[in-house]
């Protein structure tokens, strides 16, 4: 969220605007950027709507700097007398859409906005249309309401807001030809859908230079209809934000009469107006039970039933005592984000300063022992092999392509390995099934950077490196696997593996024995150069030298010996 | 005309002579020579084109074309012949042996361990000091545990903090949806649903998010939380464990000041900010003049998360507090690339001096 400076000082009284940016990420919000003409709201997945608005940052800046708001909080909801209630629209079902009101504006006249009106909106990071359309936008900004405004002549009959129908198509401002889900809610017209509810209005009936009729809606959607729809169609836009987060009605009123004031105040003459019994505009009231106990003990300092209140009133709720201590406290209409009273004590902590409360030791208390043997023994195994002079690395949890098709994945084995549904590319498709072929990738990637590691004797390309991390199966089953590659500058570096190998032998409780290649290995390992890694009589692994041919796809011509064990057998046997 | 059936001579005769040489070489290192003295820095192939500047343009029309072609069939020629030789000497690794009673040597080498397991390490030993134990999370998990449960519900605006890389042919869009955890906090589910307070728990380990890879982004990366269940666990406790983590790793000079935030399963939650390290509070470039840096992110255990695992959020309170490992290796030896640690890069790992 883009805040205007200058339109923020119309809404509340600013003395210093250095304590209102220095008192923001300390008492409300982080900031992601601030310029002489505006400052932004870090405001990626949280939860304050009512910081969508400007009203709304205006009220939050009055209490936190101690000031007065400007804008009259209270501003009646519109008083028309209209010749005739003429039912304009129609909604189909109050669930997709609880609130729905639409104006007809006549004698209006195109021209560009004023050029204070272009600054407030630019400083807020929207472009200009033009002074029909602007209003709208205006009023999104200040109230946090969208509102859309069709242009009334284009509109053929009744409105209606219904779910889309199979097969309906809809041509939306950005260009672009939307087919409709049966899922969507548009607003419709007699000739079909004319917008997508909450997310974008149609080409068709778009606000143009020879507009003088306007339809003006200012509506209250479903916040995961309104979801699904910008989701589906790849359209998240201002004001589908703004309806994910809630709205409420008194606002949706409040921006409406000032939109109309303002296309008044432009020649427009309001002749229609469709609006729900106004008594049914208020809000559901919300009451929280809240104990100065529970604060203090959350909070972990002692603070004043006093500073409670005063934290709390300042902020725009109202408490009732109930008993010593203890309050009913009502919510105010614009905080959509309060529920329960933990909500009410982050309020009460921010105020108070979050950067104000003390350290304090944790209690001793003695929590259940879980066994430690298995982070122990990962940690001591990593240790050794460090110590016998190998390298860890670690890479991704992924076969990238080239991986893939060595080893020669295809059609008919890819099941065999867990795949994304939505991969980043095609290098994050498959889950790892084997880390050792990720060894090979690190080898090469090394040789190719020109990586020498010059033994005390002289010898250069040595490459002598670990992972242990998991493997993913189809289950799905995770478990943790070690591998190793050694490149030694030898012509048979599977020897000096398996000397390394010994060197831990005891760590793993296994033993090397001479084993028969499994007939799907065969291409990618040495026909003689390989053997089993038992314990208990189980195979839990094995050691190889990598088919030069293998190596080859990777452009490596050195010797390379793997060996990969399961260590899930170790890990079992260290629990019992 | 004289010059230019010269060229056409030279090509035949280069084409004849190299030909017979490739198709007679035994050894991949006699093809590396043969291309050397064809394609190397004053290779016969390379100095050619020399030749033909006398030429006229029309001349160089025809000799041109004949030129690429003697190159691509040379080329190739030598590509063939190498897959021949490699095939040859890939049916005699049968006659190799591999001995199972070497007793071979160790060459003598300087291992190094992975700059996040030093890091990891230092940081599971310091809470482990306060008596919190190693919980061991899945890293594959429902859609339930990882965000259901934590307070997030499918389509909540919430969502957007964690673009998600989901498994195919898993439930669809409810909660037993499989994914890759986006955060250690899955776990918070799984230790508060098997382990009754007072719980001092920490999980370390790898998560994933539906990222563009660069500097300072990652699609795969490692978290490390703890969970802290019990009587009267408060914001000053988080306070302490916030000051307790960034001094010891950090400095003892180091200062940790909660500052509001949001995430769904925590309420009050808190982003905890420390002194910059590069200039020790007096405003720099890296910390953005504020002199101080975000650190790790925490809260008090939302009272519904709490009760999704059978806690009862009236007796009992909690801290869940999560930090990037990689991002403290970073701040501590002055990384500026987060690629490196899953890059397998040796001249990187073995620069990183061995504190384990």
């Amino acid at each position: 969220m883009k805040v205007s400076i200058n339109w923020l000082k119309e809404l509340v009284d600013i003395k210093d605007i250095k304590e209102v940016i220095r008192l923001l990420p300390l008492r409300t919000i982080a900031l992601r950027e601030v310029t002489d003409n505006y400052f932004e709201l870090d405001m990626k997945g949280y939860n304050r709507a009512d910081l969508l608005s400007l009203r709304g940052v205006a009220r939050e800046i009055a209490a936190i700097t101690n000031s007065k708001i400007k804008y009259d909080a209270d501003l009646p909801a519109p008083d028309y007398h209209l010749p005739e209630a003429v039912e304009i629209a129609q909604v189909e079902d109050y669930k997709f859409c609880p609130t729905y009101c639409l104006a007809k504006v006549e004698e209006l006249k195109v021209s560009p906005s004023k050029p204070e009106v272009i600054k407030k909106l630019n400083d807020c990071g929207i472009r200009s249309i033009n002074n029909l359309a602007d209003v709208t936008n205006l009023m999104m900004l200040e109230f946090g309401q969208p509102m859309h405004a069709f242009d009334g002549d284009k509109v053929k009959g009744q409105i209606s807001v219904r779910s889309a129908k199979k097969g309906e198509k809809l041509l939306t401002l950005d260009g672009k030809i939307r087919e409709l889900n049966v899922e969507d809610l548009v607003i419709a017209d007699e000739s079909g859908p004319i917008g997508l509810a909450g997310v974008m209005g149609g080409k068709e009936t778009e606000v143009t230079d020879s507009t003088k009729t306007i339809l003006l809606e200012a509506a209250i959607f479903d916040p995961i209809t309104t979801r699904k729809t910008a989701q589906r169609h790849h359209l998240p836009s201002e004001a589908s934000k703004r309806f994910q987060h809630g709205l409420s009605k008194l606002n949706l009123l409040q921006a409406l009469t000032q939109a109309l004031w303002i296309y008044e105040e432009m020649g427009g003459k309001v002749t229609t107006l469709s609006l729900e019994d106004v008594k049914d505009f208020s809000d559901q009231e919300k009451v929280i039970m809240l104990t100065l106990e529970k604060v203090n003990s959350l909070m972990g300092i002692d603070i004043s039933a006093k500073d409670v209140e005063k934290y709390l009133t300042i902020l725009g709720f109202h408490l009732r005592g109930v008993g010593s201590n203890s309050w009913e406290v009502e919510v105010p209409s614009w905080r959509l984000d309060i529920d329960i009273e933990v909500d009410l004590i982050e309020e009460i902590a921010r105020m108070y300063g979050y950067e104000k409360i003390p350290a304090k030791e944790l209690e001793s208390e003695v929590p259940e022992k879980i066994d430690q043997s298995l982070p122990d023994f990962l940690y001591n195994l990593k240790k050794s092999l460090a110590d016998i002079g190998l390298t860890e690395v670690q890479t991704y949890s992924f076969f990238s392509t080239q991986t893939l098709q060595s080893l020669g994945f295809n059609e008919s084995n890819r099941e065999k390995a867990l795949k994304v549904v939505n991969p980043i590319s095609s290098e994050t498709e498959y889950l790892r099934t084997f880390i050792w072929p990720n060894l090979i990738e690190v080898v090469a990637k090394n040789i190719r950077a020109g990586f020498k590691q010059s033994l005390p004797s002289g010898e250069g390309k040595n490459i002598a490196i670990f992972e242990l991390g998991k493997i993913y199966q189809p289950g799905p089953k995770e478990s943790y696997r070690l591998a190793i590659a050694l490149m030694n500058d030898t012509d048979n570096p599977i020897e000096e593996l398996l000397v390394i190998l010994n060197e831990v032998r005891d760590l793993l409780r296994m033993q090397v024995t001479p084993g028969s290649m499994m007939k799907e290995l065969e291409t990618l390992f040495h026909p003689k150069r390989y053997a089993n890694i038992e314990a208990n009589q189980k195979v839990i692994g094995g050691l190889a030298e990598v088919h030069p041919r293998f190596l080859n796809q990777f452009g490596i011509d050195k010797r390379v010996a793997i060996l990969e064990i399961s260590i899930e057998s170790i890990i079992e046997s260290l629990h019992e | 005309m004289l010059e230019l059936s010269l060229m056409e001579e030279k090509i035949s005769q280069i084409k004849n002579q190299y030909s017979e040489e490739i198709s007679k070489a035994q050894s991949l290192k006699e093809l590396d020579e043969i291309f050397l003295k064809l394609f190397g820095k004053s290779g016969e192939i390379t100095l050619l084109p020399k030749d033909f500047k006398d030429l006229s343009s029309d001349e160089k029309k025809i000799i041109g074309p004949l030129f690429n072609k003697l190159k691509a069939e040379l080329e190739e020629a030598v590509g063939n012949r190498r897959q021949v030789v490699r095939e040859e000497s890939y049916s005699k690794l049968s006659e190799e042996k591999f001995d199972l009673n070497s007793k071979a040597e160790i060459k003598k080498r300087t291992g190094h361990l992975h700059p996040l397991t030093i890091f990891e390490k230092k940081i599971a030993d310091l809470f482990g000091k306060l008596g919190f134990q190693q919980f061991e999370g899945p890293q594959i998990d429902t859609d339930l545990n990882n965000f259901e449960l934590l307070n997030i519900p499918p389509h909540h605006p919430a969502r957007d903090m964690w673009d998600t890389l989901y498994l195919a042919n898993s439930g669809q869009g409810t909660g037993d949806r499989l994914l890759l955890r986006t955060h250690t906090s899955n776990s918070q589910i799984h230790i508060m649903k098997k382990y009754k307070p007072p719980i001092r728990m920490m999980i370390i380990g790898r998560c994933f998010r539906y990222e563009a890879v660069d500097a300072r982004h990652e699609h795969t990366f490692d978290q490390f939380e703890i969970v802290l269940v019990g009587k009267k666990i408060s914001m000053a406790n988080l306070q302490y464990l916030s000051e307790y983590f960034l001094k010891a790793m950090l400095g003892e000079d180091i200062k940790a000041r909660l500052s509001p935030g949001y995430y769904p399963f925590t309420e009050p939650s808190a982003h905890i900010f420390g002194t910059c390290v590069f200039c020790k509070g007096k405003g720099c470039n890296v910390c953005g003049k504020t002199g101080e840096l975000e650190l790790a992110g925490a809260g008090m255990i939302h009272p519904k998360v709490l009760e999704n695992c059978g806690i009862d959020s009236k007796e009992y309170s909690g801290i869940a507090w999560g930090v990037g490992p990689a991002r403290m290796a970073m701040l501590k030896y002055g990384i500026d690339d987060l690629r490196l640690f899953n890059s397998g890069d040796l001249k990187f790992l073995q620069g990183i001096k061995n504190e384990g």
